[in-house]
Parts: C-alpha cells; sequence; structure tokens
C-alpha cells in the first residue's frame, strides 16, 4: 500500500481531481475546447517547467526564470519599438535567455556558488534590468507586429477545433527537453550527477561544462516562455513573468513523487503542471475566490511532497 | 579491582564483525594501551565506549559497578573523557567555545552567556596541558593544526564538578603534534596516572607506547590476542602479536612475469605493463592523494585508458540510485552511443551483462539498481565500470575493504586476469597480507611521499610494517 502510494499517489490525486470538475462542472469542464484552453494557458507553464526540470535533474534549481521571462519579454518589445522586424528581435531575445542562463551556470559551476543565491542574485538582476529596458513601462499597442500577437491567437485547425499555436510550441519544446533528457548522452549525465556528483565526477563526467549547458538551456526556455508570454497579450511589462518561477518549481516537485528515487521525470513535470492548471481552471470557473486558491494549491503541493516521503520513511 | 570493565564486547555492522568478544581491563593508574592494526576494531571499541556506537552484546562496569553507556552524555557522567581520531572541530566558534562545546554554558543571569567565565574555564582547561600562548577568544579557524588538536585535547581536561574525570581515552592524540607538545602531553598523562585515574591510549606509534605506557592489549580482527604489560617485551615482538599469522587468505598466483616495458612514470615511482604496484602506508599518509595525482582530470584519465576504483564505493564509485548497467557505461558512454550522443540502452545492457559476467557479478539484471546489490557485488560493479574501457593502467583504492571473502578472491582473479593482459596495476591497501599476496613491487608511502620501494618477494609482513613505520628494514 505505501509503495503504491509513493508511485502513483500524486497520479491518483489529479484523477480525483479531475472526477470531482468533471461532476461539479458538467458540460464544460470535461470538453474539448476546454482542454485545448487549458494547454494554451499552460503553455508558458510548461515551457519553464521542461527547462526547470533539466537543472533539477542535476538537484540544482533556478529562481531567475520568471524574472528572465519578463526581461526576454521587453526586450522584444523594445526591439520592435526600434524598428526590428519579428526575424530578428525573437532569436535576440531568446540570446539574452541563453546568456543569462550562461550567466547561472557560470556561478553555480565555474565559481561555486550555489544555486539558491546566484539565481536568486540573477532573479533580481534580470527584474532590474527588465525595468531599465524598458523604462518601467507596459510596452504595447501599435509598436508590436499584428503577427506576433496573432502567432498566439492562431491554431492549427483540427477537425472542428484549432489547435492553439501556443500549445504547438510548447508540445515542441517538450519534445526537444524530453529527448534530450531521456534519450541523450546529455540527459544520462544530468542523471549521474544528480544521483552522486562526486562518483560522477570520478567517473569523467565534464560536470562544470554540463552544468554550464544545462543552465543555459534553462535561462533559453525561460526566455522562450516570456516570448509566448508576450505574444498572448500582445504587450511586454517587466513583471509579466514573475508568477512562472513559484509554479515551474512546485510542478516538478509534485512530479518527483511520481519517481521511486524521487528524481525528476519529464512526463512527471508535465503531470505536475496539468494538475496546476487544471485546479486552475476548475477552482476559476468554480469562482472559487483566487486567493483561496493560492492556499489550495499550497496546501496540495505540501500533502503530496509529505505523503511520498512520509511512505519513503516508513521503509527505512 | 579494574577501573574500567569491559566483558564480552561485540559488534556486527551489516554482518561483519568488527568486534568479537572483547575483554579489557583498565586498571586504576594506570596508562593502558590498545594496539592492532588498521581495521582490527580499536575504532569500533572506543565508539561503543563514548555512547556514539550502539554495541550488539557488551558488559561494561566501572568501579566494579556495571553501567550502560548508551550516549555522550551516559559517558561523560561516568567519568569517561575521549579525544577522538578524527580531528572534529568548528572552525568558525572561538578556542573556548570548542572546548565546552556541547557543554552547558556558564550563564549570567541563568539567560546571557557569560563569556568572560567562559573563557576563563577554558583558560583553565589548556593550562592543564601547560598552553598559555592560545588565546581562548581565538577563533578555531586560525589556529594552525597542531594547536587545533591542543586545544581538542583539552576540552577532555575541562573541569566537571558533577562527574569528575576517571578515564581518559585518547585515539592517536600525537598525530598532529611536534615532539614538545607530545611530551608535554605524556607530562600531563603521567600526572593523571600518578593521581590514580587511568588513560586508555591508542597509537601507531609504537616506540612512544614503549616509554609511555605500563600495559597493552593487542586487537587483531575484533579479537583481543594478549594483554599485559609491557616491560620485557620488545618493538619486534608487539608488531609480530599485531599482525599474527593470517590463515585461509588465499591469492590466486600470478600467471606471467611482468614486462620490462613501462606502463606509467611519475615522481619516484615507474610501473611496467604486466606489473602490479602495491602501496603500503600507514592510513592517511597521502595514499588516496597520490593516486588523485594520477588521475588527474578525471574527463582525460578515462579516455587515456587509466581506470579508477576509489576508496569510498557508495559515495565516489556508484550512482546508486541509478540502474548496474548506467553505472557500468558511465565514463564509457562516448563509445557506447551513436556519435557520443545518442543512446542505445540495449547495447550498453548487453555491453554490461557481459563485463558483469566477467566479474561474476550477482544480480536480477542489468536494470537493476546499483543500491540493491551487497557491498561485495556493488564493488563488482565498480570494477566492471573500470575494465570497461580495457585500460593500460588501473588505479586502485583499497579495492577490497568491506568485500566478503568470496568477493575477494573474484576481485583478486580480476587483476590477475588482467595483468596477464598487459594492464599495469597500482593497488592502495591497508591490508599488508594482500599487498604481499598481490604485488609484484611495494612502494611505501610516509607523508604523501614514496621512502621505498621493494620487491614483495620474499618480504615479510613484519618488515613491510616497520617500513610504514618509519624504521629501517630489520635484516631478515
Amino acid at each position: 500500500m505505501g509503495q503504491f502510494l509513493r508511485r502513483y499517489g500524486t497520479l491518483a490525486g489529479f484523477v480525483l481531481i479531475l472526477i470531482f470538475f468533471s461532476v461539479r462542472l458538467p458540460g464544460t469542464f470535461l470538453t474539448a475546447q476546454n482542454w485545448l484552453n487549458i494547454t494554451q494557458q499552460l503553455s508558458m507553464l510548461l515551457v519553464v517547467a521542461a527547462g526547470m526540470t533539466i537543472v533539477m535533474v542535476m538537484g540544482d534549481f533556478d529562481l531567475s526564470v520568471g524574472s528572465m521571462a519578463s526581461l526576454s519579454g521587453v526586450v522584444v518589445a523594445v526591439l520592435f519599438s526600434f524598428g526590428w522586424p519579428i526575424w530578428a528581435a525573437v532569436p535576440a531575445a531568446l540570446l539574452v535567455g541563453l546568456v543569462g542562463g550562461l550567466i547561472n551556470g557560470a556561478m553555480v559551476s565555474l565559481v561555486g556558488i550555489l544555486p539558491f543565491v546566484a539565481t536568486l542574485a540573477t532573479l533580481t538582476i534580470f527584474s532590474g534590468a527588465a525595468f531599465v529596458v524598458s523604462g518601467g513601462r507596459t510596452i504595447s499597442g501599435r509598436v508590436i507586429p499584428d503577427a506576433f500577437g496573432e502567432f498566439a491567437r492562431d491554431g492549427v485547425p483540427l477537425g472542428t477545433f484549432s489547435v492553439p499555436n501556443l500549445t504547438l510550441v510548447a508540445l515542441a519544446v517538450l519534445a526537444v527537453t524530453w529527448l534530450l533528457l531521456e534519450q541523450t548522452t546529455f540527459g544520462r549525465r544530468l542523471y549521474a550527477i544528480g544521483g552522486n556528483i562526486e562518483a560522477s565526477y570520478l567517473s569523467g563526467v565534464p560536470v562544470r561544462r554540463l552544468k554550464l549547458m544545462a543552465f543555459s538551456l534553462t535561462g533559453l526556455t525561460a526566455a522562450g516562455a516570456g516570448l509566448l508570454y508576450a505574444a498572448r497579450v500582445a504587450s511586454a511589462n517587466p513583471t509579466q513573468g514573475s508568477g512562472l518561477m513559484l509554479n515551474a518549481i512546485a510542478a516538478v516537485f509534485l512530479g518527483t513523487t511520481m519517481s521511486e528515487q524521487g528524481e525528476p521525470r519529464l512526463l512527471a513535470t508535465v503531470i505536475g503542471v496539468l494538475i496546476l492548471g487544471v485546479l486552475d481552471n476548475g477552482l476559476t470557473q468554480l469562482s472559487v475566490d483566487s486567493y483561496l486558491r493560492q492556499i489550495l494549491v499550497g496546501v496540495i503541493i505540501v500533502v503530496a511532497v509529505a505523503g511520498s516521503s512520509l511512505s519513503k520513511t516508513a521503509r527505512r | 579491582m579494574p577501573l574500567l570493565s569491559l566483558r564480552n564486547v561485540s559488534k556486527a555492522y551489516a554482518g561483519v564483525a568488527a568486534l568479537r568478544g572483547v575483554d579489557l581491563d583498565v586498571a586504576a593508574g594506570e596508562i593502558h594501551a590498545l594496539m592492532g592494526e588498521n581495521g582490527a576494531g580499536k575504532s569500533t571499541l572506543i565508539k561503543i565506549l563514548a555512547g556514539v556506537v550502539a554495541p550488539d552484546t557488551a558488559g561494561i562496569s566501572i568501579d566494579d559497578k556495571p553501567v550502560t553507556v548508551a550516549s555522550p552524555a551516559d559517558a561523560r557522567r561516568h567519568g569517561l573523557r575521549f579525544i577522538h581520531q578524527e580531528l572534529s572541530v568548528v572552525p568558525a566558534l572561538s578556542v573556548a567555545e570548542n572546548i565546552l562545546l556541547g557543554r552547558v554554558y556558564p550563564r549570567r543571569a541563568g539567560l546571557l552567556v557569560d563569556w568572560r567565565a567562559l573563557n576563563r574555564l577554558a583558560r583553565e582547561a589548556l593550562e592543564t596541558l601547560g598552553i598559555t600562548h592560545i588565546d581562548p577568544r581565538q577563533k578555531m579557524a586560525r589556529l594552525s593544526l597542531g594547536d587545533r588538536m591542543l586545544v581538542k585535547i583539552s576540552s577532555a581536561f575541562l573541569a566537571d564538578a558533577g562527574a569528575p574525570a576517571r578515564l581518559y581515552v585518547m585515539d592517536e592524540p600525537t598525530a598532529a603534534l611536534t615532539r614538545d607538545e607530545s611530551e608535554r602531553l605524556f607530562k600531563v598523562l603521567r600526572g593523571i596516572k600518578a593521581s590514580g585515574n587511568s588513560v586508555l591510549y591508542v597509537s601507531h606509534r609504537i616506540d612512544e607506547v614503549m616509554t609511555l605506557c605500563d600495559r597493552a592489549t593487542v586487537l587483531r580482527d575484533g579479537k583481543p590476542i594478549d594483554s599485559g604489560l609491557l616491560t620485557g617485551i620488545t618493538h619486534d615482538d608487539l608488531v609480530a602479536l599485531m599482525i599474527g599469522r593470517k590463515v585461509g587468505e588465499a591469492y590466486p598466483p600470478a600467471g606471467t612475469e611482468p614486462s620490462y616495458e613501462v606502463a606509467y612514470e611519475g615522481p619516484g615511482l615507474k610501473l611496467h605493463k604486466g606489473e602490479i604496484v602495491g602501496i603500503a602506508g600507514l592510513s592517511g599518509m597521502g595514499q588516496t592523494e597520490f593516486l588523485r595525482s594520477i588521475l588527474g582530470d578525471p574527463g582525460k584519465a578515462w579516455g587515456a585508458g587509466v581506470a579508477y576504483v576509489p576508496k569510498e564505493r557508495r559515495a565516489e564509485g556508484l550512482v546508486t540510485t541509478r540502474p548496474i548497467y548506467q553505472n557500468i557505461t558511465l565514463p564509457h558512454l562516448q563509445a557506447h552511443s551513436l556519435g557520443g550522443t545518442w543512446l542505445t540502452p540495449r547495447r550498453e545492457r548487453q555491453f554490461a551483462q557481459q563485463l558483469g559476467d566477467d566479474v561474476r557479478l550477482r544480480a536480477a539484471s542489468p536494470r537493476q539498481l546499483a543500491l540493491e546489490l551487497s557491498g561485495g557485488n556493488q564493488q563488482k560493479v565498480v570494477f566492471a565500470k573500470a575494465l570497461g574501457g580495457s585500460p593500460r593502467l588501473l588505479l586502485l583504492d583499497e579495492p577490497t575493504r568491506g568485500v566478503d571473502v568470496g568477493a575477494k578472491f573474484d576481485i583478486y582473479t580480476i587483476i590477475r586476469d588482467m595483468t596477464a593482459k598487459g594492464m599495469a596495476v597500482l593497488l592502495v591497501s591497508s591490508d599488508l597480507p594482500e599487498l604481499l599476496g598481490m604485488a609484484d613491487r611495494i612502494a611505501v608511502m610516509r607523508d604523501g611521499e614514496i621512502t621505498a620501494t621493494v620487491a614483495s618477494k620474499g618480504l615479510s609482513e613484519e618488515t613491510l610494517l616497520n617500513l610504514c613505520y618509519g624504521r629501517t628494514a630489520a635484516a631478515t
């Protein structure tokens, strides 16, 4: 029973949540349109959580993803206002993410600063930079090219529905991240580092280089999420990504409760994101106060993680 | 009437006996030496006395009254004081705070720490050892290694009105001290003896023990071998008692002679293809650091055909949360993937299965997690990993520590098989019979340097141990 709860407790909880909302929200919750909406709303979080999983596989984490998302959003908007075309501004903003991640990685692996401290510092740095770049204003209106916002509103038709482009982008990022983590030597080595960094180093795993690469990728995904966000609202302000970080970490942690050794796995992270997203969607439809929603989400995280570690402790 | 009397003390770690029915008496007013090779059980015995390790069976009495020592606080209450081998100090705290660590600090108005009283108590403790050059208010981090040791030692002499000290237990207290400092400590110990209290003294320095101690108890393989007066016994007698005669240890014979082709050359050491060179020395003489210096950057080393079996297999050798096959291929992923990028798990498992069979690994499947294996089988996984790249130089650090006899023999056989194919092996071991049984030549390390290299053929354990202790080889 304990074994079962540890592995499948979170999944079972997810199913219960689905059943609860299906019963309470007949005709609106379990519809294809609602689910397409959920995936669209969750696309930014899915992308950030995928990147977060990469560093958390190594046992590290990155607190700066939210402010990086804000920064990349305002960078792309400011570049638009300078008259840059989409094909130049978008890669430039992604490059900002890559470089920001590289800085995080360098501090963690080359200087040896704890990820908590290093990325806490870059959290405020990126956030400050976002204010400086935008002048503290929301950038919107005519400077944002129409095609940028339209991309987020459009989708690919599938039967009578249209699958949102944002959902497709998130799926693509998830697919690439899954391949990286599960099918390449890169991912294998990251998992080895997360399991035992000393043994990995002594086995010839290039720990420093991999940490640099992993943090760079996390920065890149954060910037990507920032672009998705900016496209969805066709504007950019210096705080719009700030909610992503805690939710991404929460999603990865929810995911780790589903693995035997407490390792982050990408598909488990996706379940974690879906739990958070479905709760948000369902509770909003039930018009539950958003502050109560926050409390509930926190309680669910504690229950899931506590349940999994309690059943682990009981085995000892 | 003995001051301390131990009866039938036994302790096993995961089925491996560390102590088997040890009896020990320490009389009042004596300095009693506890001797034995590495792994003979001295440290375990001391930890049991200190209330740090729970014994499987033990009868402990002090002044003929049976007592139980379930915690360090118990030990202190019964008048036992300890200086452990590991120099565990808190560098960020002051000397005085380190001396009073774990004790109730003197208080002012029952609430605030009375720093002046704290420093005074610490100064008094230091003065017992005749130390005046260390300021109790100094940060521990600023002291030299020797001074830190002195601070550690003086904490044992802290006055305690509630529980007067009866027996001081000292584990290698002079390891980091100068001659003068050691002499000062010995004077204090003789003072303790004169006052009717006792000292249980653990040291590898035989000469020191011969001059300081009255009686000695020798442990071997967790059993007391002999206990008696140190008068009328020679240095060599004592060494012979510690080593004893090993029976039932078997080493596979060498199949081939080492070639003259040099496989590795470094400071003070040359290895030939097919040769096993042992590295002997007292523990902590820089053997591990020496192997690491040869390894250099592990990323480059594995690629260049150097393989390494580290000392701590769980902490350094294995990613225990991962399957066996992923551990075995970890240093060789470049060669066992498509273009160094795409994993080929099925082929990896075949490769791991093959290597696992070679080292006689007993596991359900290559997919089994490393943490589910026994110590001996875990070590075989580490070996399989090391052999996976067909290395030309194999660095082994205590490869059979905590490994049962059967797995030991398997490991020796693997080493022999590989040297027959031309691999050179550097074998660090604190197990002297193992070195004599396996190595072609043995290098002796003291203080981080190789002080002697001798052929192992015809070498006696006694001569080797004397070399380790830094005495010139006795003519045999």
